[in-house]
């Protein structure tokens, strides 16, 4: 399984972001970049080289799903797996939501001991 | 106190602080969401009561997500439930007053079609059941601040037999598109009593669409910047004032017939039922015209009949092989153009080539992803239409070319001795077109072309066949369609024709227009008398003194 390290965050809301960004380097020990729209996660996606990428779904301007479609057009998602990040529960929204690309979803409120845990899960099932 | 233990305790800590952050946040959100609830109760106007309440939503349903994560969970919850709840709200409000604007629309519709009805009572007579219904007219908004050039465009679009409205304000804009979305949107880039430039508004609005309207740009600033800036919001298409609007109705046209292209016709070829069943469901799904066929001596009847643009072949077939059939296929010189795709369990290279050498033109092995084969057929059957098209439309116009519009009219001919309904041929050839030539150059005169044959497509049915005759001289067919009937509609186009107004070296003018009508009722031995019979009206119609027609 190749090594999971760098992980974009992408969040409209600074507390969550900042909260995940210490989850996921702290307890995970992945180097992450946050950023605040899908705009910015699409300019710095081909810098950064992100293994995996979380989205979170409900953004102002450009959303979850339309940042999704156009990270697909960037990268190559089946190897590196987008996860998006949502309070919306019902099953057939993450149905709709994998039948985009998404690989899995990740629902909030998450506990932040154990997001890392998460991302690590969804990235060796990608990999089995 | 071990090292992990330090680290665990500085992540307790750090989280402890963004707790504690959150928690101020929260000092100010939830008052002003309170604030919120109460404009919500204050505010009349349903639109914007509309609006509020989705904010609130969203701004819930954000909360809903972050309080649980600092480990104020009662908080998410609640904030939860009062998520869903908006959500109800939101929706009943929203179906009330889609039902109120469904009624204000009708309302509406009916006020323009008594205000248009006037001066669509003088020219014509009998055009009603040749004009094409309504849901087809495509809907065009324009964005400019000038009011006369966007009434003009507005006119000369309509003439076109578009269905254009004119914005001078972004406000009245956005007002129209909560009503209705258009075909297509051209935009000024120039608005000076506006915060936006028409591009970012542009950009704004494409950002919340779910899919890019068409969009087409007009400016003064000829530019590099403007362009890419115009191609980033996906711009179809960048025009430069004043505005050619022939031009501009050409690329409008373009963009159309490349978005609504007939869906592609795929014959699957296999014994096994059960597969080709789950062949055509793929391609179904990807929007193409699928038929099966599992009885390989049935493939005459079957390429006459359905006459498919790409042929799936099974490889292994009990009675016939796959590349026997091709052979077959082969041997017809009409059906030369459709490419053979093979469907085969065979990984043998070797044995691929030698099924390819006989006839046919790629392999696919099965088994076969979805998407994989959807690309296999879509690019053969795009590229053979591509060819075919070329091959039989005349590259300015995109019209039948000379043989085929009138092998056209030998076909409605004979239709309409078979039915007993008359159907009838037009001739037009454009007034004094080398002067156009002459005074404003080719560039100019092919323009004219288009327009017109732009103009043709619009204005008449999807059964109607079309061609360039020769130079500046078309031709159309018109089945089901009395003399009387056929002059109406082309008096109607030429009528629109004359009111055109083209630009060329900076100067404006328009062109006329005569046309020949010949219908089978009074001659119906040949094609090529009908023919003689248009051109010989077309003649009268010049001699008469042009735009006009006989």
């Amino acid at each position: 399984m190749p090594d999971l390290q760098r992980i974009l965050h992408v969040e409209d809301d600074p507390s969550i972001q900042a909260v995940a960004k210490i989850a996921l380097e702290a307890v995970g020990g992945f180097q992450v970049l946050s950023c605040s729209s899908g705009q910015d996660a699409l300019d710095q996606l081909q810098g950064f080289a992100p293994d995996f990428i979380l989205l979170d779904v409900m953004m102002p301007n450009m959303d979850g799903p339309q940042t999704l479609a156009r990270i697909a057009r960037l990268i190559d998602i089946n190897h590196v797996p987008v996860v998006f990040m949502t309070a919306k529960v019902q099953p057939a929204e993450i149905a709709h939501y994998r039948s985009l690309g998404a690989r899995d979803v990740i629902i909030k409120p998450f506990d932040p001991m154990q997001l890392a845990a998460q991302v690590r899960k969804i990235w060796s099932q990608v990999h089995e | 106190m071990s090292k992990g233990d330090t680290a665990a305790n500085t992540l307790q800590q750090h989280l402890q602080q963004l707790s504690d952050a959150f928690a101020l946040r929260l000092q100010e959100e939830l008052p002003a969401l309170g604030q919120s609830a109460e404009r919500l109760l204050q505010t009349a106007d349903p639109q914007e009561q509309v609006q509020q309440l989705q904010s609130l939503r969203d701004q819930l349903h954000k909360l809903a997500g972050t309080a649980g994560t600092f480990g104020f969970s009662s908080l998410g919850q609640r904030a939860r439930e009062l998520e869903l709840d908006a959500d109800q709200w939101l929706h009943t409000l929203q179906q009330e007053q889609q039902g109120l604007q469904a009624f204000s629309h009708s309302l509406q519709l009916l006020a323009k079609q008594e205000f248009q009805s006037d001066p669509k009572q003088m020219p014509a007579p009998q055009k009603a059941p040749l004009t094409k219904p309504m849901q087809s007219t495509r809907r065009i908004y324009i964005l400019e601040d000038q009011l006369a050039i966007g009434e003009n465009m507005r006119q000369t679009l309509n003439n076109f037999g578009y269905q254009a409205e004119h914005f001078s304000r972004i406000a009245e804009l956005d007002a129209a598109l909560q009503q209705q979305l258009p075909d297509a949107l051209i935009v000024d880039v120039n608005l000076p009593d506006e915060s936006l430039t028409g591009l970012q508004y542009a950009a704004g609005l494409q950002e919340r669409l779910a899919e890019p309207l068409p969009l087409l740009v007009i400016t003064t600033q000829n530019d590099f910047a403007t362009h890419l800036e115009a191609v980033r919001v996906g711009a179809m298409g960048f025009f430069t004032k004043p505005v050619d609007i022939p031009q501009l109705e050409n690329r409008l046209e373009r963009c159309f017939s490349q978005q609504q292209g007939e869906p592609y016709r795929v014959l699957v070829i296999d014994d096994d039922r059960e597969l080709a069943s789950r062949f055509s469901l793929i391609l179904r799904g990807a929007n193409m015209r699928v038929e099966m066929l599992y009885e390989p001596a049935e493939i005459f009847a079957r390429m006459r009949d359905f006459n498919p643009e790409v042929i799936l072949l099974d490889v292994n077939m009990p009675d016939c092989t796959g590349p026997e059939l091709a052979q077959i296929i082969r041997m017809n010189d009409e059906w030369l153009r459709v490419p053979i795709i093979y469907l085969s369990a065979e990984t043998d290279i070797n044995r691929q080539m030698s099924a390819l050498i006989k006839a046919g033109d790629d392999f696919v092995t099965k088994p076969i992803s979805d998407n994989a084969l959807v690309a296999a057929v879509f690019s053969r059957a795009q590229r053979a239409r591509l060819l075919s098209n070329a091959l039989s439309r005349d590259s300015l116009t995109g019209l039948l070319k000379h043989a085929d519009i009138k092998e056209q009219a030998a076909v409605e001919l004979e239709r309409a001795l078979r039915s007993g309904k008359p159907a009838s041929v037009g001739m037009l050839d454009i007034d004094f077109f080398k002067k156009v030539n002459d005074n404003y150059g080719h560039a100019a005169g092919d323009n004219v072309i288009r327009a017109l044959a732009n103009l043709l497509r619009q204005r008449l049915r999807r059964i109607d066949s079309l061609g360039r005759y020769g130079g500046e001289e078309f031709l159309v067919v018109l089945p089901d369609c009395t003399a009387e009937q056929a002059w109406g509609v082309l008096d109607e186009i030429r009528q629109r024709f004359a009111e055109l107004t083209f630009i060329a070296s900076g100067s404006e003018f328009s062109v006329t227009l005569s046309a020949g009508v010949a219908s089978t009722a009074d001659t119906s031995n040949s094609a090529s008398e009908l023919l003689e019979k248009a051109d010989q009206a077309l003649y009268a119609a010049k001699h008469g003194g042009r735009n006009q027609v006989r």
